[in-house]
Formats: structure tokens, sequence, C-alpha cells
């Protein structure tokens, strides 16, 4: 962890935001752009379902584990979107899938590699630390 | 059973849809602050009356809740394999029953049909009457909660809300969020 990183943040919750996200946008990165169409600097995912085209997580070894489909779906999802120092915003989300079958498989989302299949109903709560500037 | 693949790389697959692509990618409402109720879904209800009834006494039309485990004494859900018809990429199945079921984490929707009655729209882990761990789409109407309330947390919508809605990109109905009108005529 970064000497820099409070372990406890204190803080409040903001706004909160429901999006319906359209198919092959990617999972990740649809959240994070959720985030910058609401003006969020951090939130927490409060909720979502929907389906992906093939799921996609990262394994303990580095490498990639993929679930076919279409549709996989996504029965939960848990995460939380930051802020970064460089400027950019990063969602960390992780969560459980079931396969065209019903077999459920579950671990941490790769960014760039879960399109949506039909939709992706999420509701984002924005996460006010108290040590953060005021939003504009 | 489609085993999950051990890959090095995966690529991500663009699906053609069957209708026209909607340049509008992510359709979104905010509110200013959010509500949050603890609910407890009551045995012998459905799951769909146990959410419903309850929201509508408090007047919660639109809201985002999180289920947690608790047991079930029936279950019924869908999975969703290619649309043989081409209709759509995907069809739901017909429900395939549970029976007695341990149910491990849902999130569910809550938001209004086009014609304006409440809908649920629930997604869930469980664990079948056969011990075999599986998940999918929920038909809430048929679901039976056992002998035990199951906690809800719920986050309500205020400020908007949720509605069916055809899609035609994907050609099928999706719940979608939309300004509250008073004279309920703002659909999209």
């Amino acid at each position: 962890m970064n000497e820099h990183t409070p372990i406890i943040e204190s803080g409040q919750m903001g706004r909160v935001a429901y999006a319906r996200i359209a198919p092959n946008e990617d999972l990740v990165y649809g959240v994070e752009k959720l985030c910058l169409a609401s003006g969020f600097k951090n939130a927490f995912v409060r909720g979502a379902l929907g389906s992906l085209v093939d799921g996609c997580m990262q394994r303990m070894d580095g490498r990639q584990e993929q679930i076919k489909g279409p549709a996989v779906e996504i029965v939960s999802l848990a995460g939380e979107v930051r802020s970064v120092q460089d400027g950019s915003m990063r969602a960390s989300l992780s969560g459980v899938v079931a396969d065209p079958q019903g077999t459920v498989s579950g671990g941490v989302f790769v960014a760039g590699l879960n399109p949506i299949c039909m939709t992706l109903e999420v509701t984002l709560e924005e996460w006010l630390p108290d040590n953060d500037p005021p939003q504009p | 059973m489609n085993a999950p693949q051990d890959v090095p790389y995966a690529r991500a697959r663009t699906l053609v849809h069957p209708g026209p692509f909607n340049p509008i990618r992510i359709q979104t409402r905010t509110s200013q602050r959010a509500k949050h109720f603890r609910l407890l879904l009551q045995p012998g209800q459905s799951l769909f009356d146990g959410l419903v009834q309850p929201l509508k006494e408090m007047k919660i039309e639109s809201a985002s809740t999180t289920i947690l485990g608790g047991f079930f004494d029936r279950l019924s859900y869908c999975t969703a394999p290619p649309d043989p018809t081409h209709q759509a990429i995907i069809a739901y199945t017909s429900p395939i029953e549970s029976g007695k079921t341990c149910f491990i984490f849902g999130n569910a929707t809550i938001g209004k049909t086009a014609t304006d009655n409440p809908l649920v729209h629930c997604h869930a882990a469980f664990r079948t009457e056969d011990n075999v761990i599986q998940g999918g789409h929920i038909v809430t109407q048929t679901s039976i909660v056992g002998v035990r309330p199951i906690t809800v947390l719920v986050t309500s919508l205020d400020d908007f809300e949720l509605r069916v809605a055809f899609d035609p990109e994907t050609n099928i109905p999706l719940i979608q969020p939309h300004d509250i009108s008073l004279y309920g005529d703002d659909r999209e």
C-alpha cells in the first residue's frame, strides 16, 4: 500500500446515479464513464445486474479466465471507482457471473474484456471523502 | 456446461444486434441523495410481492436493491442462451425449478412496466435443492420465501423513475431511467 494511502478514510455518501449501459460497451470502462457523466470523483457500486457477451476474470497467476457466452449473466457486482493522482479514474469491480447453462464463476473483472451483451443496470453512490476539496 | 477457459490473452467480441445502433451508450439519471431502507421479505410471500408491496406503501416505485442470503421454499430461474429465432441475441429459457433453495446473494431493480405496473428484474446466485450452485434471472412471481425473513437493502431512486421501454437496438424491452412527468407522457 502507498504510504500516503490512509487506512481509514472518513466521508459521506453523496448523490446516486442509475444507468442503463448499452451493448458492446465494456463493463469496467462503462462504470468509469458513468462516473464521468455524473461528475463523481469517487463512488461505490450499490447494485448491478445485466449480461456480458463473454466474461473475463483475472486469475491469481496473472492469466485470464474467460467464461463463454452469450450471454453471461451478471448475478452480483461489487466495487468502487476512485480518482487516481495521475488524473485518471479507475473502477475495481468483482462479482459473480452465470454462463448460459447457469454455472457460476467469480472473480475480478478485467478492464476492456467484459463487453455488455444486452444491458447493464447499475446504481452508483457517490463517495465524498472529508479531506477532499468540494467539487465545483 | 461451458467450463471457464484459461487463456493467455482474451479479446472482447463485438456482437451485431438486430436493430439500429443507438449512439447514446449510457442512459443515466442522478438523484441528489439516496434514501436507504432495510426491508424483510416475509415467509410465504413471493419475492415479487415481498419487494413491491412494502415499497409501494412507502411510495417508492424505483429502487435498486441488494438481497442478502436466506432460504426459499421454491425458486424459479431462467438462463440466457442464444435466441434460436435470431430476433434478439439471446432469449431467456423457460423457467427452471430449483426446489427448496439456499439464496446466496442477489440484486433486483424495481421499476414500472410500460403500463405503469410494478416490475422487478432480479439476478442471483443460489444453491439448488440438488446442492448445485447456479445463477441466473429469477422469476420473482413464482419464487416463494421460506420460513425465515430475508433481509434486503433498498436504495430508493427519488428524482427519476425506472420504466420498461422497447429498445430497438436489442429488439427487446429493457428497464431505462426516465425523468418523472406529472402527466406520464415523457416516454423516450
